[in-house]
This record gives C-alpha cells, sequence and structure tokens, in this order.
C-alpha cells in the first residue's frame, strides 16, 4: 500500500514536470512548454523590466584597446564614446545584441533558409525557395568582397565579437521572450550573418521583376496592345537627374534591342498554382529624400532629410545610435546586425537613402540537353549544371537536403515544382555577385566623412542594392548619386524572360562608375528622390524598373516653390497627405461622371468628393470614398485582363494563343498613372467596353458604373463609410506576427502616393531631418523603440510620437561628460 | 498547521536556490527533500509543499509584474486566448504550489517505504518527538 501511494505520488510529480517541460499542441497552435515559460525565475516573467529606473553595471570586454563609455538617454539610444574605431563597433556589437538580439537571430534565419530549424516542416518551403534563390551564396560572395580590405574587415570581427560577449554572458532567464516562446536557444553571431543582414536588405529592395508577368501579357495581348497599356516612360514623370546636356557626348556601345515577339519558343507560360508573387514579397518599398542649398532655407545652411519606406515591424527595422571616435562624431540609424550608421550624419555632412529601383534580376529559359537536367545548350554547346547541396534542418525531422543547379547566369529555382511556369528558368541577380569593394568601406567613408569629395570617393563600393545616395555638407554642398551596379542592357533587355540559349543574352558589361546618374549643387537649390525614374529617356543607357509616379511630382512641386526653408516647412514635407493620384484622376472622374443619373444620395456624396482637396487625412470621409471608386473604376476597366487571367483566354484577339488551354496565369495591369492617362485623352478606348454585354461602353459608362457600385458597397455596409484613418486601420505587426506584441489599429492619415506614404503595415520607417551648420540641429522619429522586448517601456514608445506627426530632437552629445537633463545613465566597459 | 507552516516556509525559502543556474523544475526535488526530512503527515506534505511553492512562484511573478507595470502580462495573457494578466499570476502560483506539492508527497511518502522505523539513523526528528 505504502509502495503504492509514493509509487503514485513520484509518478504524478514526475508527470507534471515532463508535461510542463513540453510545447502542447492544440489544434495547429503550439503552445510553449508551460512550466518553463510561466516559472518566475527563468519563464517569461523574467522578461518583464522595471517600468521606472535603469540598470547598467560597468564591465570589462575581452578584446578592447581602449575605455569605452556609453551614455543612455531618455529614449534608450546609447552614445558611444570610444578612442578608436574597432573599440567602436566592438561596443555597437554588444549594445546592438543587448537590445535586439531575437531580430537579428530571425532576421538572418531567414535570410539564410534557417527557419525550418526552430519552426519545423511548415517553413520548408519558404527556406527551399530562399536557399533556391542563391540567398546563402550572395551572402558568401559578400564575404569573399569585403575581405578585400583587411581594414574594414576588421571592425566586423570586432562588431561580431561584441555580439558574441554579449550572447556568451547570457543566463536562460535572459534571452529574449520570443526565444522562450518559440522555444528554442540563441546561438553565436558570425561575420556570414552580417553579409545575411546586407542579402535580407537587397531582397527586399532589389528584387523585384516581373518577366513572367510581362513575358505572359505580351503574348496575350499583342504588341500593339501591349505597347498601348505599358508605356515605359511617364510623361510627367520628374526624373532625379534631369537632363542638363551632361549625356549629350556619352555614346556607349549598347546590346541589341530585344524584339517584342510574341511567336518565339517562350509561349505560354503555365499556371502558377499559388497566390504567391515571386521575388516580389510584401508591398512595394519606397522613400523620399531631398537636400536643399543653402539658397533655400532660412539659415543659408543646408538642410537634409529622408524617410525610407519599409514594412514597418517591432521591433524595428532601425536601431539609433551615435558613434564617437577621434575620427568622427556620427548619429543615425543602424541595422541590428551591421556595424556603423547607415543613415544618418556627423559634424561635417549629412546623408540618406532611397532605393534607386531598378530591374537587376532576370530569368532566362535554360534548354536542357539531356532528361536528367545535367547538361543544358548553350551557343550549339553543351555545358554541365554546377550542383549545389543545401542542407536544411528541419524540427524534429531528419537534414533535408535539396539540390539546387547553377547554370551560368545563375540557379534553376523552381525546378523543385514542376507546375511551376519558372521551373526551366535561371536566376541572373545582382546580388550574387562578388562585390567589387567592402560595402563596408562605403559606410565608413560616409560615416567619417567631412565633406563632398569624400562622400564622391565612398560611393563606388556599393553596387546592391542599389541607393540613391542624398548628400549635403556644412560647407554647402549638396549632391545626390544613383548608386548601384547596373548591367548595361539592350532596348527592353530584361523585361521578359530571355532565352537562355545563348551567351550573347548574358549581362556583359555594367554602367562605369563615372556614368552613374548624380548631380551636384545645381541651380535649382535641391536635389531630392522618391523611387521614380533615375534619368529621362535621354539618358544614354536602357534600364527598367519599378518606379514610383506620385510622390516625386508633389515633393518636385513643393521644393521648387519653397524659400527660407526651415526645419518645420521640412516637418509639413515629410507629413504631407497631398495624393498626385488623386489630383490627377478625380477631377476626370467628376468630370466624365454623369451626374442626372444619381440620386440625391449619391450627388452627396459625389459633392464630398468635389470639395476634396486630395489630402488623405484621417478625419475626412472623401479619401475614403475616393479610394474605393479609383479601385473599383480601375477594377472595371481591366476587366479583360482579369478574364484572361482567370481563363487563359484573349476576349481581344482571335489568334489566341491560349485558347486550347484554359489555365489561370499571370498578367500584368497597367499602370496607375497610364490608366489616368488613357481615361483622360482616350475615352473611347476598347479597354472600356465590356465584351459580355452587347453595348459598346466608354469611359463615362465604367465611372458611372464603378460610382454605383460604390455606392451600393457603402449602403450595405454602413460601417465601412467612415473616415479614413478608420477605413484604414493602420498596424505595426510583430516580426513573427504575433498580434500581442503588434500595435493594431493605429489612426492616421497618408497614403502610397502622398509624401507621408503610408499605407497597410508600411511606411516612413524612420523620419529624420538634419539641419546643418556650426551646430547640427537633427530631429527623427521611428514607429517603434529602442528595445526589442515587449516587456520593455522602450519597445514602442515612439509609435504614438510618429502618429501624430511629431518628433524627437536628437541628443548629438560631443562628449560622454556633456551636461543633458536626458540621460538615462552611463556604463563603461574596460578592456580586460 | 504549524508543521505545514513550517515545510510552506522551507520551501519558500529552498526554493529560491532556483535562482542560482538550477532549473525551473528544481522545484519538485527540493519539496521531495522537505517532505523526507521535515513533514509528518501526507496531508501535511502537499498542503505545506503546495503553499509554499505557490507563495514563492506567485510573488517572484508578482514582483516582476508590479515592477513592470503588468504591461507584458497583459501581452502574453492576449497571447494565451486572452486571459488577463492576474490570471496569468495564479496560474503560476498554481503550477508552482502543484510541483512543490506533489514533491513534498513524494518525499514524505518515499520515507515511509525506505526510512525503516528499526534503524536509529536518518530518522525524521519530528515524528520521534511525537512518539
Amino acid at each position: 500500500m505504502r509502495t503504492i501511494k509514493f509509487l503514485l505520488a513520484l509518478s504524478i510529480t514526475i508527470f507534471l514536470v515532463w508535461k510542463l517541460a513540453r510545447p502542447l499542441h492544440l489544434g495547429d497552435k503550439t503552445i510553449p512548454p508551460l512550466g518553463a515559460f510561466l516559472n518566475p525565475f527563468s519563464g517569461f516573467w523574467a522578461n518583464a523590466e522595471s517600468a521606472k529606473g535603469f540598470k547598467s553595471k560597468d564591465l570589462s570586454l575581452p578584446g578592447l584597446k581602449g575605455k569605452v563609455e556609453v551614455v543612455y538617454d531618455d529614449l534608450l539610444v546609447p552614445h558611444i564614446f570610444a578612442e578608436n574605431m574597432e573599440d567602436a563597433a566592438r561596443v555597437q556589437g554588444y549594445v546592438t545584441a543587448q537590445h535586439r538580439l531575437w531580430q537579428m537571430d530571425i532576421t538572418t534565419r531567414k535570410a539564410a533558409g534557417r527557419l525550418s530549424e526552430v519552426l519545423g516542416e511548415k517553413t520548408l518551403r519558404i527556406d527551399r525557395i530562399t536557399r533556391r534563390k542563391g540567398m546563402v551564396l550572395a551572402a558568401e560572395n559578400d564575404l569573399i568582397g569585403w575581405n578585400k580590405s583587411p581594414e574594414t574587415m576588421a571592425l566586423l570581427h570586432a562588431y561580431t565579437d561584441g555580439v558574441n560577449a554579449w550572447i556568451s554572458q547570457l543566463s536562460p532567464a535572459e534571452w529574449p521572450i520570443e526565444f522562450k516562446l518559440l522555444n528554442y536557444e540563441p546561438e553565436p553571431w558570425t561575420p556570414l550573418k552580417v553579409a545575411l543582414v546586407s542579402e535580407a536588405m537587397a531582397e527586399t529592395l532589389c528584387s523585384w521583376e516581373d518577366d513572367l508577368e510581362s513575358t505572359n501579357t505580351l503574348a496575350q495581348l499583342g504588341p500593339e496592345n501591349f505597347n498601348y497599356l505599358f508605356p515605359e516612360w511617364n510623361p510627367k514623370q520628374q526624373p532625379i537627374i534631369p537632363d542638363t546636356g551632361q549625356w549629350k557626348d556619352l555614346h556607349p556601345l549598347l546590346p541589341p534591342p530585344v524584339i517584342l515577339d510574341t511567336t518565339g519558343s517562350l509561349g505560354v507560360m503555365e499556371p502558377e498554382d499559388s497566390e504567391e508573387k515571386y521575388l516580389n514579397d510584401g508591398p512595394i518599398v519606397g522613400s523620399n529624400n531631398w537636400a536643399l542649398s543653402g539658397s533655400k532655407t532660412k539659415s543659408g545652411k543646408p538642410i537634409l532629410c529622408n524617410d525610407p519606406h519599409l514594412n514597418l515591424t517591432l521591433p524595428s527595422i532601425w536601431f539609433q545610435v551615435q558613434i564617437h571616435t577621434p575620427l568622427a562624431n556620427t548619429y543615425g540609424v543602424s541595422l541590428p546586425g551591421i556595424p556603423g550608421v547607415i543613415i544618418g550624419f556627423n559634424d561635417d555632412i549629412a546623408w540618406g537613402l532611397t532605393n534607386v529601383s531598378h530591374d537587376v534580376s532576370d530569368w532566362y529559359k535554360i534548354h536542357w540537353a539531356n532528361g536528367e537536367r545535367s547538361k543544358y545548350t548553350i551557343d550549339g554547346e553543351q555545358k554541365t549544371v554546377q550542383f549545389r547541396y543545401e542542407e536544411i534542418g528541419v524540427k524534429d525531422k531528419p537534414v533535408f537536403i535539396d539540390t539546387v543547379r547553377y547554370t551560368v547566369f545563375g540557379p534553376v529555382s523552381y525546378d523543385f515544382e514542376p507546375e511551376n511556369p519558372l521551373r526551366d528558368c535561371a536566376l541572373r541577380w545582382i546580388a550574387h555577385d562578388v562585390p567589387m569593394q567592402s560595402t563596408f568601406d562605403v559606410f565608413l567613408g560616409l560615416n567619417t566623412g567631412k565633406n563632398h569629395a569624400a562622400y564622391k570617393n565612398a560611393l563606388p563600393g556599393f553596387d546592391s542594392p542599389a541607393q540613391n545616395f542624398v548628400f549635403a555638407s556644412r560647407s554647402g554642398d549638396i549632391a545626390i548619386q544613383a548608386q548601384g551596379k547596373y548591367p548595361i542592357r539592350g532596348q527592353q533587355q530584361g523585361r521578359f524572360i530571355q532565352e537562355g540559349d545563348r551567351w550573347a543574352n548574358a549581362w556583359h558589361n555594367y554602367i562605369p562608375w563615372d556614368q552613374v546618374p548624380s548631380m551636384k549643387n545645381p541651380s535649382r537649390g535641391f536635389v531630392f528622390s522618391a523611387n521614380q525614374n533615375s534619368t529621362p529617356p535621354s539618358y544614354p543607357y536602357y534600364y527598367l524598373g519599378n518606379f514610383e509616379d506620385w510622390r516625386s511630382r508633389r515633393i518636385y512641386n513643393r521644393l521648387e516653390a519653397m524659400t527660407g526653408a526651415t526645419v518645420d516647412s521640412m516637418k509639413s514635407m515629410q507629413l504631407d497627405n497631398f495624393s498626385q493620384r488623386a489630383a490627377d484622376a478625380l477631377p476626370t472622374m467628376l468630370r466624365l461622371l454623369d451626374r442626372s443619373q444619381l440620386d440625391a444620395d449619391g450627388k452627396q456624396l459625389a459633392d464630398e468628393l468635389a470639395n476634396w482637396n486630395f489630402q488623405y487625412e484621417s478625419n475626412l470621409l472623401a479619401p475614403t470614398l475616393f479610394e474605393s471608386w479609383f479601385d473599383s473604376c480601375y477594377t472595371s476597366t481591366w476587366d479583360e485582363i482579369t478574364a484572361l487571367e482567370k481563363s487563359g483566354k484573349s476576349t481581344l484577339r482571335t489568334d489566341d494563343l491560349a485558347a486550347s488551354k484554359n489555365q489561370k496565369i499571370e498578367l500584368l495591369y497597367p499602370d496607375a498613372w497610364r490608366f489616368i492617362e488613357i481615361l483622360q485623352t482616350d475615352s473611347a478606348s476598347v479597354f472600356f467596353d465590356h465584351p459580355a454585354t452587347p453595348f459598346r461602353e466608354t469611359a463615362r459608362d465604367i465611372v458611372l458604373e464603378s460610382f454605383k457600385l460604390t455606392q451600393a458597397y457603402f449602403k450595405q455596409n454602413p460601417e465601412k463609410r467612415v473616415s479614413f484613418g478608420e477605413y484604414k486601420g493602420f498596424v505595426v505587426k510583430h516580426l513573427a506576427q504575433i498580434d500581442a506584441f503588434s500595435r493594431l489599429g493605429i489612426k492616421m492619415g497618408g497614403h502610397r502616393t502622398a509624401p507621408n506614404a503610408i499605407s497597410k503595415g508600411n511606411g516612413p520607417s524612420w523620419r529624420m531631418i538634419v539641419e546643418l551648420g556650426d551646430v547640427v540641429h537633427a530631429l527623427g522619429v521611428y514607429p517603434g523603440g529602442q528595445s526589442g522586448n515587449p516587456g520593455s517601456r522602450f519597445y514602442d514608445n515612439m509609435i504614438d510620437t510618429w502618429a501624430s506627426g511629431n518628433y524627437y530632437d536628437l541628443l548629438f552629445l560631443k562628449s560622454a561628460d556633456s551636461p543633458s537633463d536626458r540621460i538615462l545613465g552611463k556604463q563603461v566597459f574596460n578592456p580586460k | 498547521m504549524k508543521n505545514t507552516l513550517l515545510t510552506a516556509l522551507l520551501i519558500f525559502i529552498l526554493g529560491n536556490l532556483c535562482h542560482f543556474g538550477l532549473p525551473w523544475w528544481c522545484i519538485a526535488p527540493i519539496a521531495m527533500l522537505v517532505g523526507w526530512f521535515f513533514v509528518r503527515s501526507g496531508l501535511g506534505a502537499f498542503s505545506g509543499g503546495f503553499l509554499g511553492g505557490f507563495l514563492l512562484w506567485y510573488s517572484m511573478a508578482w514582483f516582476a509584474d508590479s515592477s513592470n507595470g503588468g504591461m507584458l502580462s497583459a501581452k502574453v495573457g492576449e497571447l494565451f486566448m486572452g486571459v488577463q494578466g492576474w490570471k496569468l499570476l495564479l496560474t503560476t502560483g498554481i503550477l508552482g504550489g502543484l510541483l512543490a506539492g506533489f514533491g513534498a508527497l513524494t518525499g514524505r511518502w518515499a520515507r515511509e517505504i525506505f526510512a525503516k522505523p528499526t534503524s536509529k539513523r536518518g530518522r525524521n526528528y519530528l515524528q520521534e518527538r511525537r512518539r
């Protein structure tokens, strides 16, 4: 009896411990091990930081050459004061890991195709695609290029050691909460991971292409319709670099143009099985930057502004830092995992970035020479593919080994999916290339630069992801350069999937550094970029890309008219909710709208719209109405394309290429600017006709029909007939999509087509205004907080300031002992 | 009653060993030892163990939570199907209580088997005194 009692108690105890140490599965949800997660010693309670006060202790850090002091301000920005760059990098690594370790881990896991190691089989396909795009190869090649510069490589190693110094002293209780929730452990940082963070940015910023969609659309619509719907140059565009005659003596040798031909062997691609757009996941990213020369400002000194628009996440993509060394005193935002400041300023210069948006990613159709696809034909000769074996760890499962075929163009990414239309295509992506110089030389050069010459010297090392580097100096210079490595293309080369059976189609040469678009001190007194075309078509090199058509025109107009600019006028520009798209489209739509066909409610809505000033303000109803009407009008017009996508059948041509196939295909839709232009200039276009009706509809019919649809929609869904801020409901999501760690339902104005480029989950990830002068005056804010810990008061403390259009004065300290009432505390790192 | 409180107190104090790098479940073996050496009855073992474990885990979590202003427990509670912070605290306490309660009971009942009354060495001094 006693034995039974004892055994019972013992087994209950053991069972409890065992059960509480294991994750629970409830349906498709996994709950972390409850004992491990809830116990107050090492569970999530240990991540509950004190809401008041600030704790720091001095410590010694191996590898330091001198003393380093870190002053934290009231936003938890570390101000690092070091005696040399290497010490600064080491401590930057340490403090960044201290606040953002899990973010660094998950970013590099995603970029390396290693999510499945911790998340299991459900992410295996994502990991395979990541590997098959050559992300790891790209990061390995980065390191080969960076190694050419031992000086900056030493900084990278110091940063890595600093991160690892933080990790190695952590007890499991101190692990970031996401490790506890997802039930895995932190692992050491490496230089390869620094490269992976850099490649993750390349993936976000320069992997855009729509070769497949363009190829399909051309085949379906024919060259005449294709050229009508998809002109490459928007005549209203304000390019970054205007033609001032600087290219008239430039006559480069260009490859032959691509002939638009729908009868080629590429033909119609077969359907994709998912909604996912390859290589182009997530919303379009963009940014604004500009610099005004002293002639345009009240102070007589240049002002520089930048607001990069990215996916807004918690923890934030940016981490603010000040780095003071004898070489320079630099402040700005860094990317967790990469040493130095990416966007910022020092005592003498300021710089900012926007994405260049050129297409630097092409697909080539491979002609296999045997059934195993181990050989392919090029220029009549057989070549052997190189196999790269990717070992993908999968939680609770054996290691998965993926075999990827590499051709002279690049990896055949999608041949693991027989139904994938790109299954026989090889990817040529600029990010795969070994950098010609170290990317870190570029940022080191900017961080420590003192003048325009230093900026010009620094840039040529930067090849991907191409960026518009805007610049201003205290001495009065302003400049901009669309810096990147661009292939020299024939007309339209790279727009469509290319034949991979001839080497002539490959990229052979790149635009020389001294011929990439750039500009210094223009007489108009400002330089700017907003992801629009780098140049007008008179630039002698052909390029294509995903360019922005609206923000740039608005920013140009405002800067052109501006005099006596101050920090406040810069704020009003960054927060400008004026949509050039609405300003172009709405008057036309109202002109085409037959009001006599509307009921009283309809007339009231039309009046509401007619009185709108094209500002996407949070408290207005008009932008809600316009969004809905414009979308509906656009969709009604392009119903032919939607029908083609669904059926693969052309309603426009009799010699229909896909008539026999009956399949879903991926097609292009015209740009919004072209749609508006057709509304304005060609209202009888055949595209306004609904093929299914016996009538011949025109733009007037479509405008009326879509207006009535919109009206009916709001009648059926009265809860949607609300101000724009409520209609949109802005969110900043946690990186693991955990709602409890996200900020949802933020009400604010702004629109993708306005300078204040807010769209759902995407927008200004850092707003910076820098007024140069004897004393630098800088403001900044980002939608997040310095700490990555959801249990910290610094996790999302800047979101409300950001959402309400306010800024923080950036505390730019002269020394570690500078007095300020904004200082939380100081931490001293001593050499060991 | 006195014995229950003594058991609870000992577990509460010794449970703090968890601070020194021991795994989170160390409260169970600690309670077993306390149950072996100090507890007079099975009921006392469980109630004392539960009380000690509950108080230890609850109070530790409460301190962390109140200095944090309940910020994190609100978020984690939302993540766990929308429970409020105080329910998380209670759950934490109950888990600690169950682990220590069953641990102490195991220790107490182990002694009844393994520590023979004939043996003079290693006896439960509380039991001796009662006799």
